[in-house]
């Protein structure tokens, strides 16, 4: 569970804290331009660092400093609970004068305070276990420690750490790109859902008992749903296919060929299921009820809610009212800017005054997090 | 949800209650597609103005549908009898009112809990068949229309948590 992300000087995020301890799922709203896709950007920047993207080039570039301010290192602060323990890692990155690439300037992991690497620039310190403590090499400025050091076990901090964050997941689908066609497996989805066939295969295929939550999850939701296949198309691929009956009467329809809703449904139930079967993990959906009928809109968040209450984390993103009043003034995040050259600022609805119903004042704009 | 199955809907009077509700179907063991809360009415009276304008009608239709009217009493406990006397005689047995006796602000100042957490409370009770919470005096009014729930066939309580989750 996330208990705190810390941004400087990424785009709109100036000293930037969104403080989530102890909330299993929680709601961003904001105006367009608010800062919510960007939280998602910091999120995914992290998570490529679990999936082991390691150049400082491949994550961020020139143009993601604050106004044009180079001089100030951009910084990502990210404190999570795991297995009852609290790790903390920090990742400053800098672009000297005449460089045209930023480099890491700081970075370290620490488990309950103890640290388990420390970098300073190219320095990199290692405190992982009494028999290399304080063993030093040097890393390419430009490039992250965290996905090169060699972790020793399962058990070992550095593999939980990044374990969990590779396996994060950051939703912000495009139904038209999920087609149900795979060419492998894993267990590692992208923001826009193009590879959703091979997340379901691979949950599947390692999972096999997720196959229950899942085909109940779809049942509930397309009550005359069947099941589907998976069928073999070329070499090393596959094709989804969903098998619908009602009565005597059968229909399969391509994954692909599916309502953008409906591909929605099977998201959800492989997002319930993963939490389930290879979690706790953190899911960040942007805008999970944009694709859904206003009668949808209420079970499906409330369903997603429900299944993170017993682990793992859960945080969206709503400009649907329906959406908005399936979470609470508890767990609900106000996102604002005055204008575009002013940093985002977040407040938990708990600690504004908002008087009447949160929806109507979102419409007449009356909500902001400085009011 | 199937309209034509037994489910309940949630009409809350304001964003107290609804807030509640959401906690209300939190509960790991509620059967979450046959109930659904509906946006806040504002205010007692625009519960009762929204149930007769909207819902009366609609229930004769969907003859498997349940409403539970969730307002603030004020301190005013005949409110319920006056309030019931709103609910036409062939529906009274699928109508139920429940609330907190002043306001749910008060109720959450006293047990130091939000509003979900309130609610979440509330469906352990119902999911354990017990009133631990009910019991409180900002609810111990509810009692009548609680026995009253659970008369019907089928329960709210049993609509709400087929699997047995008293042991």
């Amino acid at each position: 569970m996330i208990h705190r992300l810390y941004v400087h000087n990424f785009r709109c995020l100036e000293n930037f804290e969104l403080t989530m301890q102890g909330m299993p799922s929680a709601l961003l709203v904001g105006r367009n331009g608010s800062g919510k896709s960007t939280i998602a950007t910091v999120l995914e920047i992290l998570q490529s660092v679990g999936r082991g993207t390691n150049r400082v080039g491949g994550l961020v570039t020139v143009k993601d400093f604050t106004c044009g301010r180079s001089k100030v290192p951009i910084r990502f602060e990210l404190e999570v609970l795991l297995d009852g323990k609290l790790f903390k890692y920090v990742l400053a990155l800098e672009l000297p004068e005449k460089f045209r690439e930023l480099r890491v300037s700081e970075e370290h992991l620490m488990v309950e305070g103890d640290p388990i690497f420390a970098r300073k620039e190219a320095q990199v310190t290692l405190h992982t276990s009494p028999q290399n403590s304080g063993a030093q090499f040097m890393v390419d400025w430009h490039l992250v420690a965290l996905p090169v050091i060699q972790e020793q076990s399962e058990s070992d901090p550095l593999y939980v750490f990044k374990t969990w964050l590779s396996r994060t997941i950051i939703l912000v689908p495009i139904p038209s790109l999920m087609t149900g066609d795979s060419k492998g497996e894993t267990l590692e989805p992208l923001r826009d859902g193009s590879n959703f066939g091979n997340w379901f295969t691979g949950l599947l295929s390692r999972y096999p008992a997720a196959y229950t939550k899942v085909e109940r999850y779809l049942r509930e939701m397309m009550p005359d749903m069947r099941d589907w296949t998976n069928d073999p198309v070329g070499k090393d691929a596959k094709s989804m296919i969903v098998r619908f009956q009602e009565t005597n009467e059968h229909l399969n329809i391509y994954f692909s060929d599916l309502s953008d809703g409906e591909k929605c449904f099977f998201l959800c139930a492989v997002v319930l299921a993963a939490n389930e079967f290879y979690g706790p993990l953190f899911c960040f959906w942007d805008e999970p009820d944009s694709y859904l009928s206003l009668a949808e809109v209420g079970h499906f968040l409330t369903s997603l809610r429900r299944s993170f209450e017993n682990g793992g984390q859960l945080l969206v993103t709503s400009h649907n009212p329906e959406g908005i009043r399936k979470f609470s003034n508890d767990n609900t995040f106000i996102l604002g800017r005055k204008s575009h050259v002013e940093p985002t600022v977040i407040r938990l609805l708990s600690d504004m005054s908002v008087p009447g119903d949160l929806v109507n004042a979102l419409i007449r704009d009356d909500v902001g997090p400085w009011v | 949800m199937n309209k034509y199955r037994p489910h309940v809907y949630v009409l809350p009077e304001d964003d107290a209650n609804r807030q509640i509700a959401n906690g209300f179907l939190l509960n790991p063991y509620l059967s979450e597609r046959v109930i659904g809360v509906l946006p806040p009415a504002g205010g007692w009276r625009k519960v009762l103005e929204a149930f007769r304008d909207e819902h009366v009608r609609e229930m004769r239709r969907f003859t498997e549908r349940r409403i539970i009217l969730l307002m603030d009493f004020d301190e005013q406990v005949e409110r319920l009898s006056s309030a019931r006397e709103e609910i036409p005689g062939d529906l009274s047995n699928r109508v139920f009112i429940l609330g907190v006796l002043s306001n749910p602000e008060r109720l959450k100042t006293a047990l130091g809990k939000s509003f979900e957490d309130i609610g979440k409370a509330l469906a352990q009770d119902c999911a354990r068949d017990t009133r631990y919470i009910w019991e409180h005096d900002l609810l111990a009014h509810n009692s009548a229309e609680l026995d009253h729930m659970d008369s019907p066939h089928p329960s709210i309580r049993e609509l709400l948590f087929p699997q047995d989750t008293t042991q």
